[in-house]
């Protein structure tokens, strides 16, 4: 793979849509079959936004206001065969039929907020990670906990809070990895719940003891690649720590032997919130925002072939960007982040009419 | 003519400090101008049963959102839930479940409006109670607590600082006052530096010295200068004899390790404990400064990770100076320069905000469970009970027993503790 063979052009990404919606949007999930982009976060709606529709988007509007089945911030969203799963800072997941709103199940998830979602491929299994430092699999027709996965600790090297803010599937939905603040990365098995492997990657993690005495950082962002090696995002050593000030940063890592393979990052000081890996374009795309402004960030295989660390282009979105999803056969990258939703382009914009004419 | 400053003193000064530390000691000792209209401090009796103050200073701006004056439900309140405290009716944070339980000792000023929402003028309007003067530089609150409180005869440092992380680091001003009042500093380290005797001199050699050294000022005293102000020079050498015989002090190595295990293993606990020995061992007045609570980004993150430690120290300390029997004669204020936005921003950040936000007092003088004033439901604007960093000012000051209207007279101008037109709080007063 190289730059060359990539089908999507990043070079010519280009915001075309905008979608308000209040707050900030935290979870994203994306309805292949219809086309419906879904996102929530603090006021804890969720909103809908068509990503195929009849006619062009205009420049801005107004996202959907659906349904709202939880009492706080939702964090995040997953697509399963019509229905939308939720998680919640209200310890719960909650399983909503799209088409209707109505509410299918709700489970009383974690002791503590829950913080991301993961499906497993292939398993009928959801993964979820709380702030009570468990990864828990769940049968998702029954909705019943079938492991309860502990190794991340709850207090920092330093004593302070931890948090547990990643997760993601193998593309065959073998194996789950989990990653908290410090640093800390764990790979588990999916079926049976038990701990792979484990191994820090503690540039992600600054605590500053020397001017604040306190920390910023933690892996936010994790993803498989199609050849199982995992990706990791966040951010690079903070210079200040009062905000994201630090190098946008991905590392990808060899789980099974815990050795970093590559790394990729840039000047623009950022941390990535969410990271997607598209196996038919071979393109990671990274999305966050910080210091240097709101990032989307997008490497090809010259990353894994540790040709350069920096990414092969970069967009500026609107705002920071929380989640975001992409869609195959429209071929627009969908995000959620502060005050809505954003829909990217790839293709060359359409050339502007001459008004005197 | 004690309190009387004259310019010839200024040359002294350098030699009050020990390796950079003020030890203090010269009550004589002031600038020009100085005088005090009181002779006998204010504090004189109740020095009797030894008034402390401990300042926390949580440097760079904590949110009242997600400490004393949570919104749940609104917008601008963020994603944390508050918790019902033990006095009816009020809820603070759920990032505060200890305190939450000890809220009958603490009151909450929850009203403040201070308007100035950059770091180094709000401390310092903060820190003095008095906005900024061309022609006159007011002292830190702590200071002048530290010269009203001060013990007659003590070897101890009147005021200790500790700030040892470098951001936003203040050294307490002594503005116009003397510079004796200062505080003692421990910024690198929780110990004070240079004060072990020099490798081959002996405790008893170095006793020698200072007999010898004391003899000279005397015959230089009765030959060349006034006696008050070689009382003041000797006072500063006791003073130092004192910091070096009371190095155990700062050791936490000598509290048993059930009291060091509650306070905790983070740096804020460990300053805490301190406090607690300095104050228990009859420092008057003494300050943390627990940096750096600016979350311009990620403001949720930081703070689930500052306040949860915030509120174990902050319930332990109160725990063991009660249990100490100093609860109620010590004073304890947790302070910053200002609050945070109610508005979030992109970056799940909370910036500066002046206009609306709360402090805590508990312990001497304090009516535990009071809370006063109230921010409109968006936390944007105080709704009612309005208070100024004069009126806090004030309110320390009058909690501590020292007259706030009380003067000093500098040059000319005869100048309150607490400005003019403030008014102690009194619902948090007991």
């Amino acid at each position: 793979m190289s730059a060359a063979e990539t089908k999507l052009d990043v070079k010519l990404a280009r915001l075309i849509h905008t979608a308000e919606a209040p707050g900030i949007l935290y979870g994203s999930c994306f309805d292949s079959t219809t086309g419906k982009y879904y996102a929530a976060g603090a006021d804890g709606y969720v909103y809908c936004l068509n990503a195929r529709p009849a006619e062009p988007f205009a420049e801005k509007g107004k996202a959907e206001q659906k349904w709202r089945h939880h009492d706080n911030y939702v964090a995040a969203l997953a697509w399963h065969a019509g229905v939308v799963i939720s998680a919640g800072y209200d310890r719960r997941i909650v399983w909503t039929k799209a088409d209707s709103g109505e509410k299918l199940r709700e489970v009383g998830a974690h002791d503590g907020w829950v913080r991301k979602l993961a499906l497993l491929p292939n398993q009928s299994r959801l993964a979820s990670i709380g702030d009570d430092m468990l990864l828990k699999i769940w049968d998702l027709p029954t909705g019943e906990c079938i492991h309860r996965c502990v190794k991340h600790q709850p207090l920092t090297p330093e004593g302070f809070t931890n948090a547990l803010y990643a997760v993601a599937a193998s593309s065959d939905g073998k194996f789950v990895a989990t990653a908290d603040r410090c640093g800390l990365v764990c790979v588990w098995d999916a079926v049976t719940g038990q701990l792979q492997q484990h191994f820090k990657a503690e540039t992600f993690y600054t605590f500053d003891a020397e001017k604040r005495a306190r920390a910023i950082g933690g892996i936010r962002a994790l993803c498989f690649l199609p050849d199982g090696q995992l990706v990791l995002g966040g951010i690079g050593q903070v210079s200040n720590v009062d905000g994201f000030v630090g190098p946008c940063r991905v590392e990808v890592w060899n789980w099974q032997e815990a050795k970093r393979v590559a790394m990729g990052t840039d000047k623009h000081q950022a941390i990535f919130n969410h990271l997607e890996y598209l196996p038919a374009e071979k393109l990671l795309i990274g999305g966050g925002g910080g210091d240097g402004g709101p990032l989307l960030a997008f490497w090809n295989a010259d990353l894994l072939e540790k040709k350069t660390e920096a990414p092969l282009s970069k967009a500026k979105p609107k705002s920071h960007i929380q989640h975001f999803a992409f869609d195959p056969v429209s071929q627009q990258l969908l995000a959620a982040g502060h005050n809505g939703m954003q829909v990217w382009s790839f293709t060359p914009a359409p050339p502007k009419v001459d008004e005197k004419k | 003519m004690k309190n009387v400053c004259v310019p010839a003193e200024h040359a002294l000064h350098r030699r009050l400090f020990l390796g950079g530390l003020l030890t203090g000691g010269a009550a004589a000792l002031s600038v020009p101008g100085v005088s005090f209209a009181a002779d006998v401090p204010a504090a004189e009796k109740l020095r009797k049963d030894q008034k402390r103050v401990l300042f926390i200073w949580l440097a760079g701006g904590s949110s009242q959102f997600e400490m004393w004056d949570p919104k749940p439900g609104r917008e601008t309140g963020g994603p944390f839930r508050a918790i019902q405290t033990s006095v009816s009716g009020y809820q603070v944070c759920e990032l505060m479940p200890k305190l939450a339980t000890r809220m009958n000792n603490i009151a909450v000023v929850r009203s403040l409006n201070t308007k100035i929402s950059e770091h180094f003028q709000a401390a310092d309007l903060i820190s003095s109670g008095w906005p900024k003067e061309p022609a006159l530089e007011h002292p830190e609150i702590g200071v002048v607590l530290a010269k009203e409180l001060a013990l007659q005869n003590s070897k101890l440092p009147d005021y200790v600082s500790l700030f040892t992380t470098s951001e936003g680091r203040r050294r307490p001003s002594p503005g116009f006052l003397s510079r004796r009042h200062a505080p003692l500093l421990l910024e690198g380290s929780l110990r004070p530096s240079n004060i072990e005797l020099p490798a081959g001199l002996s405790d008893t050699q170095h006793l020698e010295r200072d007999r010898l050294r004391a003899a000279l000022s005397l015959d230089f005293a009765k030959e060349r200068a006034g006696n008050d102000l070689i009382q003041g020079y000797n006072e500063a050498y006791a003073r130092v004899r004192g910091l070096m015989s009371s190095d155990e002090l700062f050791d936490l190595e000598k509290e048993p390790t059930p009291v060091r295990e509650r306070y905790g293993s983070t740096p804020f606990g460990r300053h805490c404990l301190l406090a607690r020995r300095l104050l228990e061992a009859g420092v008057p007045v003494v300050k943390v400064a627990r940096g750096f609570w600016d979350s311009h980004h990620d403001n949720f993150e930081s703070h689930r990770e500052l306040v949860p430690d915030f509120d174990n120290v902050l319930s332990v300390l109160l725990d063991d100076l009660d249990e100490r029997g100093l609860l109620s004669s010590t004073l304890v204020i947790v302070l910053s320069e200002f609050g945070r936005t109610p508005k979030i921003n992109q970056d799940v950040g909370r910036d500066h905000f002046a206009d609306a936000w709360s402090c805590a007092l508990a312990g001497c003088g304090i009516r535990g469970g009071a809370i006063h004033g109230e921010t409109n439901e968006d936390g944007t604007a105080v709704k009612s009970g309005e208070a100024s960093a004069a009126d806090i000012a004030a309110t320390i000051f009058h909690a501590a027993g020292i007259d706030p209207q009380k003067h000093y007279q500098v040059g000319q101008r005869p100048v309150p503790l607490a400005k003019e037109d403030s008014q102690p709080i009194k619902t948090v007063l007991s």
